[in-house]
């Protein structure tokens, strides 16, 4: 009688989590969909493929574990700002680690002079870190619009605002960002 | 002409032709003019610009920031970089996902250039055919409108020939039968 109701139990089990399972389906169709785009964009914050992977995976795994396993309304605006939130903070852990190892390497700014300025992988590298030190609204719009290379009126749904208003947005962020990037070639000078 | 619906708010076009595309010049007028002078192009820019360092200095670092984007995005990744993320994506999901047949799929997936471009590449033959059904179109309605115009004359050629040689009430009554 007790294995029987042990057996009952099991197949209940294996029917609810079948259930779940199908429910979950939509994760693999949001992957299929959104998946590129996502890919593009870490790539291009974060230049290094294995740190793209690791973003892309966690933020796929968060995506399954949001809210006990229900389904985000807007799964887009989900996934991207959870992307870019983890890339971001990677993108902050990686530059403190770097000034951490470069201080004690000593003649560092010796070696960045005005000669590689135009180094593609040093402005890289630089707009990289200036940009993880914008604040949240402008960065959201910059990575949206430039780095995701979605349409104005795709970033005003992404994070709630109007397509004027990531426009605004988008032009403070690249005046601050090219008032930095000035400071930081006049401090080195 | 567009002007603005007091219901709605919302602008609406007026669907004359002459003076919606009157509106459309002078919407190109006030673009080239506006553009023209207040551009970063316009001549009394350029040569602020050249004389004052502060702007001149703001310019460059703008530029740059832009050319920093630029050189971000020119940069490629690996083909099979989608993919691998995928397979690491999928590699901590729920087992019956990761058996799922859209898995497999995701896990072999490489990235595809969107439907725009890959038609951009057809773009220039999708022009030159449309160009000559315009003009196969343009020559038939032409063709058709003069053979109307031709039978008409004609029919008036001949009306007035009988009008003249039998009468105007002999003549009235063939054509008219």
């Amino acid at each position: 009688m007790f294995g029987k109701a042990v057996n009952y139990e099991l197949i209940w089990d294996f029917s609810v989590s079948g259930a779940v399972d199908e429910r979950q389906r939509w994760i693999l169709s949001a992957m299929q969909s959104y998946g590129q785009e996502l890919v593009t964009m870490l790539w291009r914050i974060l230049g290094n493929e294995q740190d793209v992977c690791d973003v892309y995976q966690n933020t796929f795994l968060q995506l399954a574990h949001y809210k006990s396993r229900q389904k985000p309304e807007h799964i887009k605006a989900y996934i991207f700002r959870v992307a870019g939130n983890a890339a971001v903070s990677m993108l902050r852990h990686r530059s403190a680690e770097k000034k951490r190892l470069s201080t004690a390497i000593v003649g560092r700014k010796a070696a960045i002079s005005t000669a590689n300025e135009l180094d593609s992988k040093y402005l890289q590298e630089t707009l990289r870190y200036h940009i993880a030190q914008l604040p949240g609204h402008l960065r959201d719009v910059i990575m949206l619009r430039d780095l995701a290379e979605l349409s104005y009126a795709q970033v005003g749904g992404i994070l709630g605002i109007s397509a004027a208003t990531a426009r605004v947005y988008r032009c403070k962020a690249i005046q601050l960002l090219a008032v930095w990037m000035d400071k930081e070639r006049e401090e080195r000078e | 002409m567009i002007s603005i619906n007091k219901n709605k708010g919302t602008p609406f076009r007026k669907s004359q032709n002459g003076s919606s595309n009157k509106c459309r010049q002078i919407r190109a007028w006030l673009h080239n003019i506006t553009s023209s002078r207040l551009g970063l192009d316009a001549d009394w820019v350029q040569n602020h610009i050249v004389n004052c360092p502060r702007c001149h200095r703001r310019l460059v670092s703008v530029g740059k920031v832009n050319l920093a984007l630029s050189v971000m995005k020119s940069q490629p990744h690996e083909l099979d970089l989608l993919m691998r993320a995928n397979t690491q994506a999928i590699g901590v999901l729920k087992h019956s996902l990761r058996g799922a047949p859209k898995a497999q799929k995701l896990r072999a997936m490489r990235p595809e250039p969107k439907l725009f471009e890959r038609c951009s590449k057809y773009t220039h033959s999708v022009a030159n055919v449309a160009a000559c059904i315009a003009i196969l179109l343009l020559m038939k309605i032409g063709i058709f409108s003069s053979m109307d115009k031709f039978q008409t004359k004609g029919q008036k050629v001949v009306e007035q020939y009988y009008v003249s040689q039998v009468g105007e009430d002999l003549a009235d009554e063939v054509f008219s039968a």
